[in-house]
């Protein structure tokens, strides 16, 4: 008897599980497939893991809530490892062989860049998360961009040395790649406008974590306040060993800072910086709180910029596939056009080349967490270039 | 189809690159950590004469050229150097070069140089132009490898000093080794930019010099099918595992070292191993 | 001052390359293998030593597990390594370990995480004044642990038997071991050796940065490399000396000639120029 039972209960579950493979089979069919590259394995896997948690998130969420007119989205994810040499044949596997008909960049600027003519010239829109080279959207009128261009970062970062703390004298710690190139440029820019001197200026190359000898140096100059560019990585130690080296001026940074990881590296010395960045942690709007929470529990560690990016641009998606209703591209197009979304990095809309328009937000790291701090709202100055 | 051609492209640019190293490192036996360089002065230059409006045979030329020439001055620096000196000083060639270009505005720097523009010819028409260029530099190899010149680069590349001793001029042909591996660098590098049509420093860095090396390595230093079919598998070997992405590049690290751990003559060596054991001779 | 400052800072970074680099040029000296996966040893005693520190708060403890397990993991390595390619060219060594390099870095990501570690608590953080110049303690750890741990080696390798034998090794290995050097054990004790004073860079490392991440042996990985040419290859003192002034050139010329060159670049000219002018290296013979 017992032993029927047994049999019959495997029967049963076999049945169940035929059954639910037939439904999803079912529900791939009545599908729809969103292409994503993202650096999975290589130097920048970090940054790659925290994008695509936060793209699957905003899939997830909206797959609960009905999907694309009642389609499924499936994602088709591909590992790029931030080189331009992958991001070619992916972006042309994403259009041939999947038939995607909008993609995501979660990677850097480089294999974005790549990425985004393949894409232009199929026809395909891509939309890049958190790459920040001013190209990539010059690319053609198929491409946009969920976060600022850094020449838009900077000078929202000279806004808030020279008019929100007043300070004149500063020397720049720039991370030797597009984004901290940019990031200067724009702060250069501004500078002047804002009252700002540049007495100094100093590069280091994003493999440095030693910086003793650009320390002693600042020492010497004693500017009122510095403005470095950098990850995380390159930040945490930089801040924590001007810190160390006695100096106490202001530090001000960006989107890059923002991470949970900056304050453990940091520690103590991360007290008191003051970031540049999209995502507002005391945030009252309800799809800011929402991102938040939800990201801390999928991930098991707290949300950063390059997650809320990643849920954005996923977010920027899907609501152009609604409104577009079919699958054609050019449709989608021109409904990312017209977009406007509430995100977890503010109400996002695109400029005539693809760039957001959105407010900056001032984070300040406060008894080891990120805090607002103020927020920046200029449509003038943080005017995204239009050609 | 179009995914096909891109990956038959990105093969065959690999392809020619390999074949490049070998000419030095294979039939010569001078060790290159850097040869990402040559390959980086080739896309760089090709890719500035295309921006500037010039065509694009002109451009591949002056790409070959300009690094077949620097190529020669890095060659006679490196007569001073020898073995595990010359490869580390190939590798200082090559961070000089990228440290050089990060700072040149006009190269555009940190930025890279955007909006390359193409080849002219249609993507399976570019695809055909690579795969030609690549079965030439094939053949050019062959030829080599079998021609008086091939026979002293194997007694340089098996023992200077002897060959010094026989009245060899080395100088002249190592020289003549670098002039060639580096000039048909350059030319993959003209190619390479004019396919993925943006090109940043990042991209001509000191791992791409140990990727060609452990293409050549791989398929069997010196042997030019071992060669290019190491370059054409471990070119889109990346792309072919996206399935286990997240183990790929261990896979990738897995497989250089068992391959010189189990057959350090590399894909040929294991060839010629199992034709040997096939034919029942020892 | 900002002279001073910057030379010591300049020690404290060449300090470091010295502790990676002797084992390097120990291995190099026996095997002439160039064995690129040597900085993963130095990761991997980086990870150790954040691991052990927050589990039982004794940095002292850290480098005592980090140590000899990164010996024995040397070891281990040559055995199963690079012992049965001693007879091949050189270049199957140096892919094999850029092959065992690539692999641990992929390790350390897929066990430790991509974002690396940090220290909880970390210690040795205090400043302390050197001529009016103040430095952290874990700065000054990396200068002093390095002259005690190479200065200590260098007597053991003159004043000991091991040391002379090892030597001999290094001079002529089938003289040696017709004197009846046990050439199998000397090789086991420089990579034990060696990876040891790995770790111990890899433990200060972490403690100068806070963080460990899976690639921070990629550095380490090629510079080391440089720096044994430089000092001559295979030659202990110049490896020192190499790393020392390789740590105070790029000190310097981060500061005056960071915007013509960047770090890796600077170190290189300097490389390229002494290899033109001594194409032995700094110490080497001709």
């Amino acid at each position: 008897m017992q032993k029927d039972f047994i049999r019959f209960a495997a029967f049963a579950a076999a049945l169940g599980a035929s059954a639910t493979f037939g439904l999803t089979g079912a529900a791939l069919a009545d599908s729809i497939k969103i292409g994503i590259n993202v650096p999975q394995t290589g130097f920048a896997a970090a940054d790659g893991k925290s994008a695509l948690i936060g793209a699957q998130l905003a899939a997830e969420q909206a797959n609960a809530n009905g999907g694309i007119n009642g389609k499924t989205i499936e994602l088709v994810i591909y590992d790029d490892q931030a080189s331009p040499k992958s991001a070619v044949p992916i972006a042309t596997k994403l259009i041939e062989q999947d038939e995607v008909k909008i993609a995501i960049s979660g990677s850097y600027s480089g294999a974005t860049r790549a990425a985004a003519g393949v894409f232009q010239g199929a026809g395909i829109p891509y939309i890049s998360a958190f790459a920040v080279h001013p190209e990539i959207t010059r690319s053609g009128d198929y491409v946009f961009r969920t976060s600022f261009v850094g020449e838009v970062q900077g000078r929202a970062g000279a806004k808030l040395i020279g008019e929100s703390l007043g300070k004149t004298k500063v020397t720049l710690i720039t991370l030797k790649n597009d984004f901290g190139k940019s990031l200067a440029n724009g702060f250069k820019d501004a500078a002047e406008k804002f009252g700002i001197e540049v007495v100094s200026e100093y590069e280091y190359s994003i493999k440095d974590r030693q910086f003793g000898p650009i320390v002693a140096k600042v020492k010497s100059d004693a500017p009122e306040a510095i403005y470095a560019s950098g990850y995380f990585f390159t930040a945490g130690p930089l801040v924590s060993q001007l810190r160390a080296g006695g100096i106490e001026v202001p530090v001000i940074g960006q989107e890059g800072y923002d991470s949970q990881k900056f304050i453990e590296i940091a520690g103590p010395a991360s007290e008191g910086v003051i970031i540049t960045t999209s995502l507002d942690r005391d945030s009252d709007s309800p799809e800011a709180k929402s991102f938040i929470a939800a990201f801390e529990e999928k991930a098991g560690y707290k949300a950063d910029m390059v997650a809320a990016s990643g849920h954005t641009a996923m977010k920027v998606a899907v609501a152009a596939l609604r409104k577009a209703g079919g699958d054609d591209p050019k449709a989608i197009r021109d409904a990312i056009a017209g977009l406007s979304v509430e995100a977890s990095t503010g109400t996002i809309s695109f400029n005539g080349l693809g760039e957001v328009r959105k407010d900056v937000q001032v984070q300040v790291v406060k008894d080891g967490n990120w805090h607002r701090h103020s927020i920046i709202s200029d449509p003038e100055l943080l005017a995204p270039p239009e050609k | 189809m179009a995914y096909e051609i891109t990956l038959l492209t990105a093969m065959g640019i690999s392809v020619i690159f390999a074949l490049s190293l070998n000419l030095i490192t294979g039939f010569c036996g001078q060790i290159s950590l850097g040869h990402a360089a040559f390959y980086g002065i080739g896309a760089y230059c090709a890719a500035m004469i295309t921006k500037s409006g010039l065509p694009f045979p002109l451009a591949l030329a002056a790409g070959t050229l300009l690094a077949g020439v620097i190529g020669t001055v890095v060659g006679i620096a490196s007569l001073r150097v020898r073995h595990d000196f010359l490869a580390i000083t190939t590798m200082g060639v090559g961070f000089l070069f990228l440290g050089i270009v990060r700072q040149q505005d006009f190269l555009g720097g940190e930025m890279g140089l955007s909006g390359i523009p193409g080849s002219g010819l249609s993507k399976a028409g570019f695809m055909l132009l690579v795969l030609v260029i690549a079965a030439a530099a094939a053949a050019f190899s062959l030829y080599l490898k079998r021609s008086w010149m091939g026979y002293v680069f194997d007694s340089i590349a098996d023992d200077e000093d002897t060959a010094r001793m026989l009245g060899i001029d080395v100088s002249r042909y190592k020289l003549s080794a670098f002039a060639m591996g580096t000039a048909l660098a350059g030319l993959a590098g003209g190619l390479y930019a004019h396919n993925i049509r943006f090109i940043d420093p990042d991209s001509f860095g000191f791992v791409e010099s140990i990727t060609v090396l452990a293409m050549v390595v791989v398929g069997g230093i010196g042997s030019v099918w071992g060669v290019v079919l190491a370059a054409a598998v471990l070119s889109v070997l990346p792309l072919w595992l996206q399935f286990i992405s997240d183990y790929k590049l261990l896979l990738y690290g897995a497989l250089l070292f068992c391959v010189m751990r189990f057959s350090s003559n590399g894909l040929a060596g294991m060839v010629t191993a199992l034709a040997k054991r096939a034919g029942g001779r020892p | 001052m900002l002279a001073f400052e910057l030379l010591l800072q300049g020690l404290v970074q060449g300090s470091i390359y010295a502790l990676i680099a002797v084992g390097l040029t120990l291995v190099y000296g026996l095997l002439r293998i160039l064995h690129v996966a040597h900085a993963g040893l130095f990761t991997l005693g980086g990870y150790i030593g954040v691991l052990v520190t927050n589990a039982t708060g004794s940095l002292a403890l850290a480098l005592l597990i980090a140590m000899p397990a990164m010996g024995l993991f040397g070891i281990a390595i040559y055995r199963t390594c690079y012992q049965p390619l001693l007879g091949r060219p050189p270049y199957v060594a140096l892919i094999a370990s850029i092959g065992l390099f690539i692999m641990m870095e992929e390790l350390f990501r897929l066990i430790f995480g991509p974002y690396g570690l940090s220290y909880v608590a970390p210690p040795l953080q205090d400043p302390v004044g050197i001529l009016g110049v103040n430095l952290k303690q874990a700065e000054l750890a990396a200068m002093v642990g390095a002259v005690v741990l190479i200065g200590g080696l260098a007597f053991l390798a003159g004043r000991t038997r091991i040391g002379t034998a090892s030597r001999a090794t290094v001079t002529d290995p089938k003289m040696a071991e017709a004197f009846g050097v046990n050439i199998a054990r000397i090789r086991d004790i420089n990579f034990f050796v060696g990876s040891a004073l790995a770790a111990s860079a890899g433990v200060i490392v972490a403690l100068l940065n806070n963080l460990v991440e899976p690639t921070m042996g990629s550095v380490p990985s090629y510079k080391a490399l440089a720096i044994i040419v430089l000092g001559g290859l295979g030659d202990l003192r110049g490896t020192l000396i190499a790393a020392l002034a390789l740590g105070v050139i790029e000190s310097f010329g981060t500061i005056y000639l960071g915007s013509f060159l960047d770090r890796d670049a600077i170190a290189f000219a300097f490389l390229i120029a002494v290899l033109m002018i001594r194409p032995q290296g700094l110490f080497g013979k001709a």
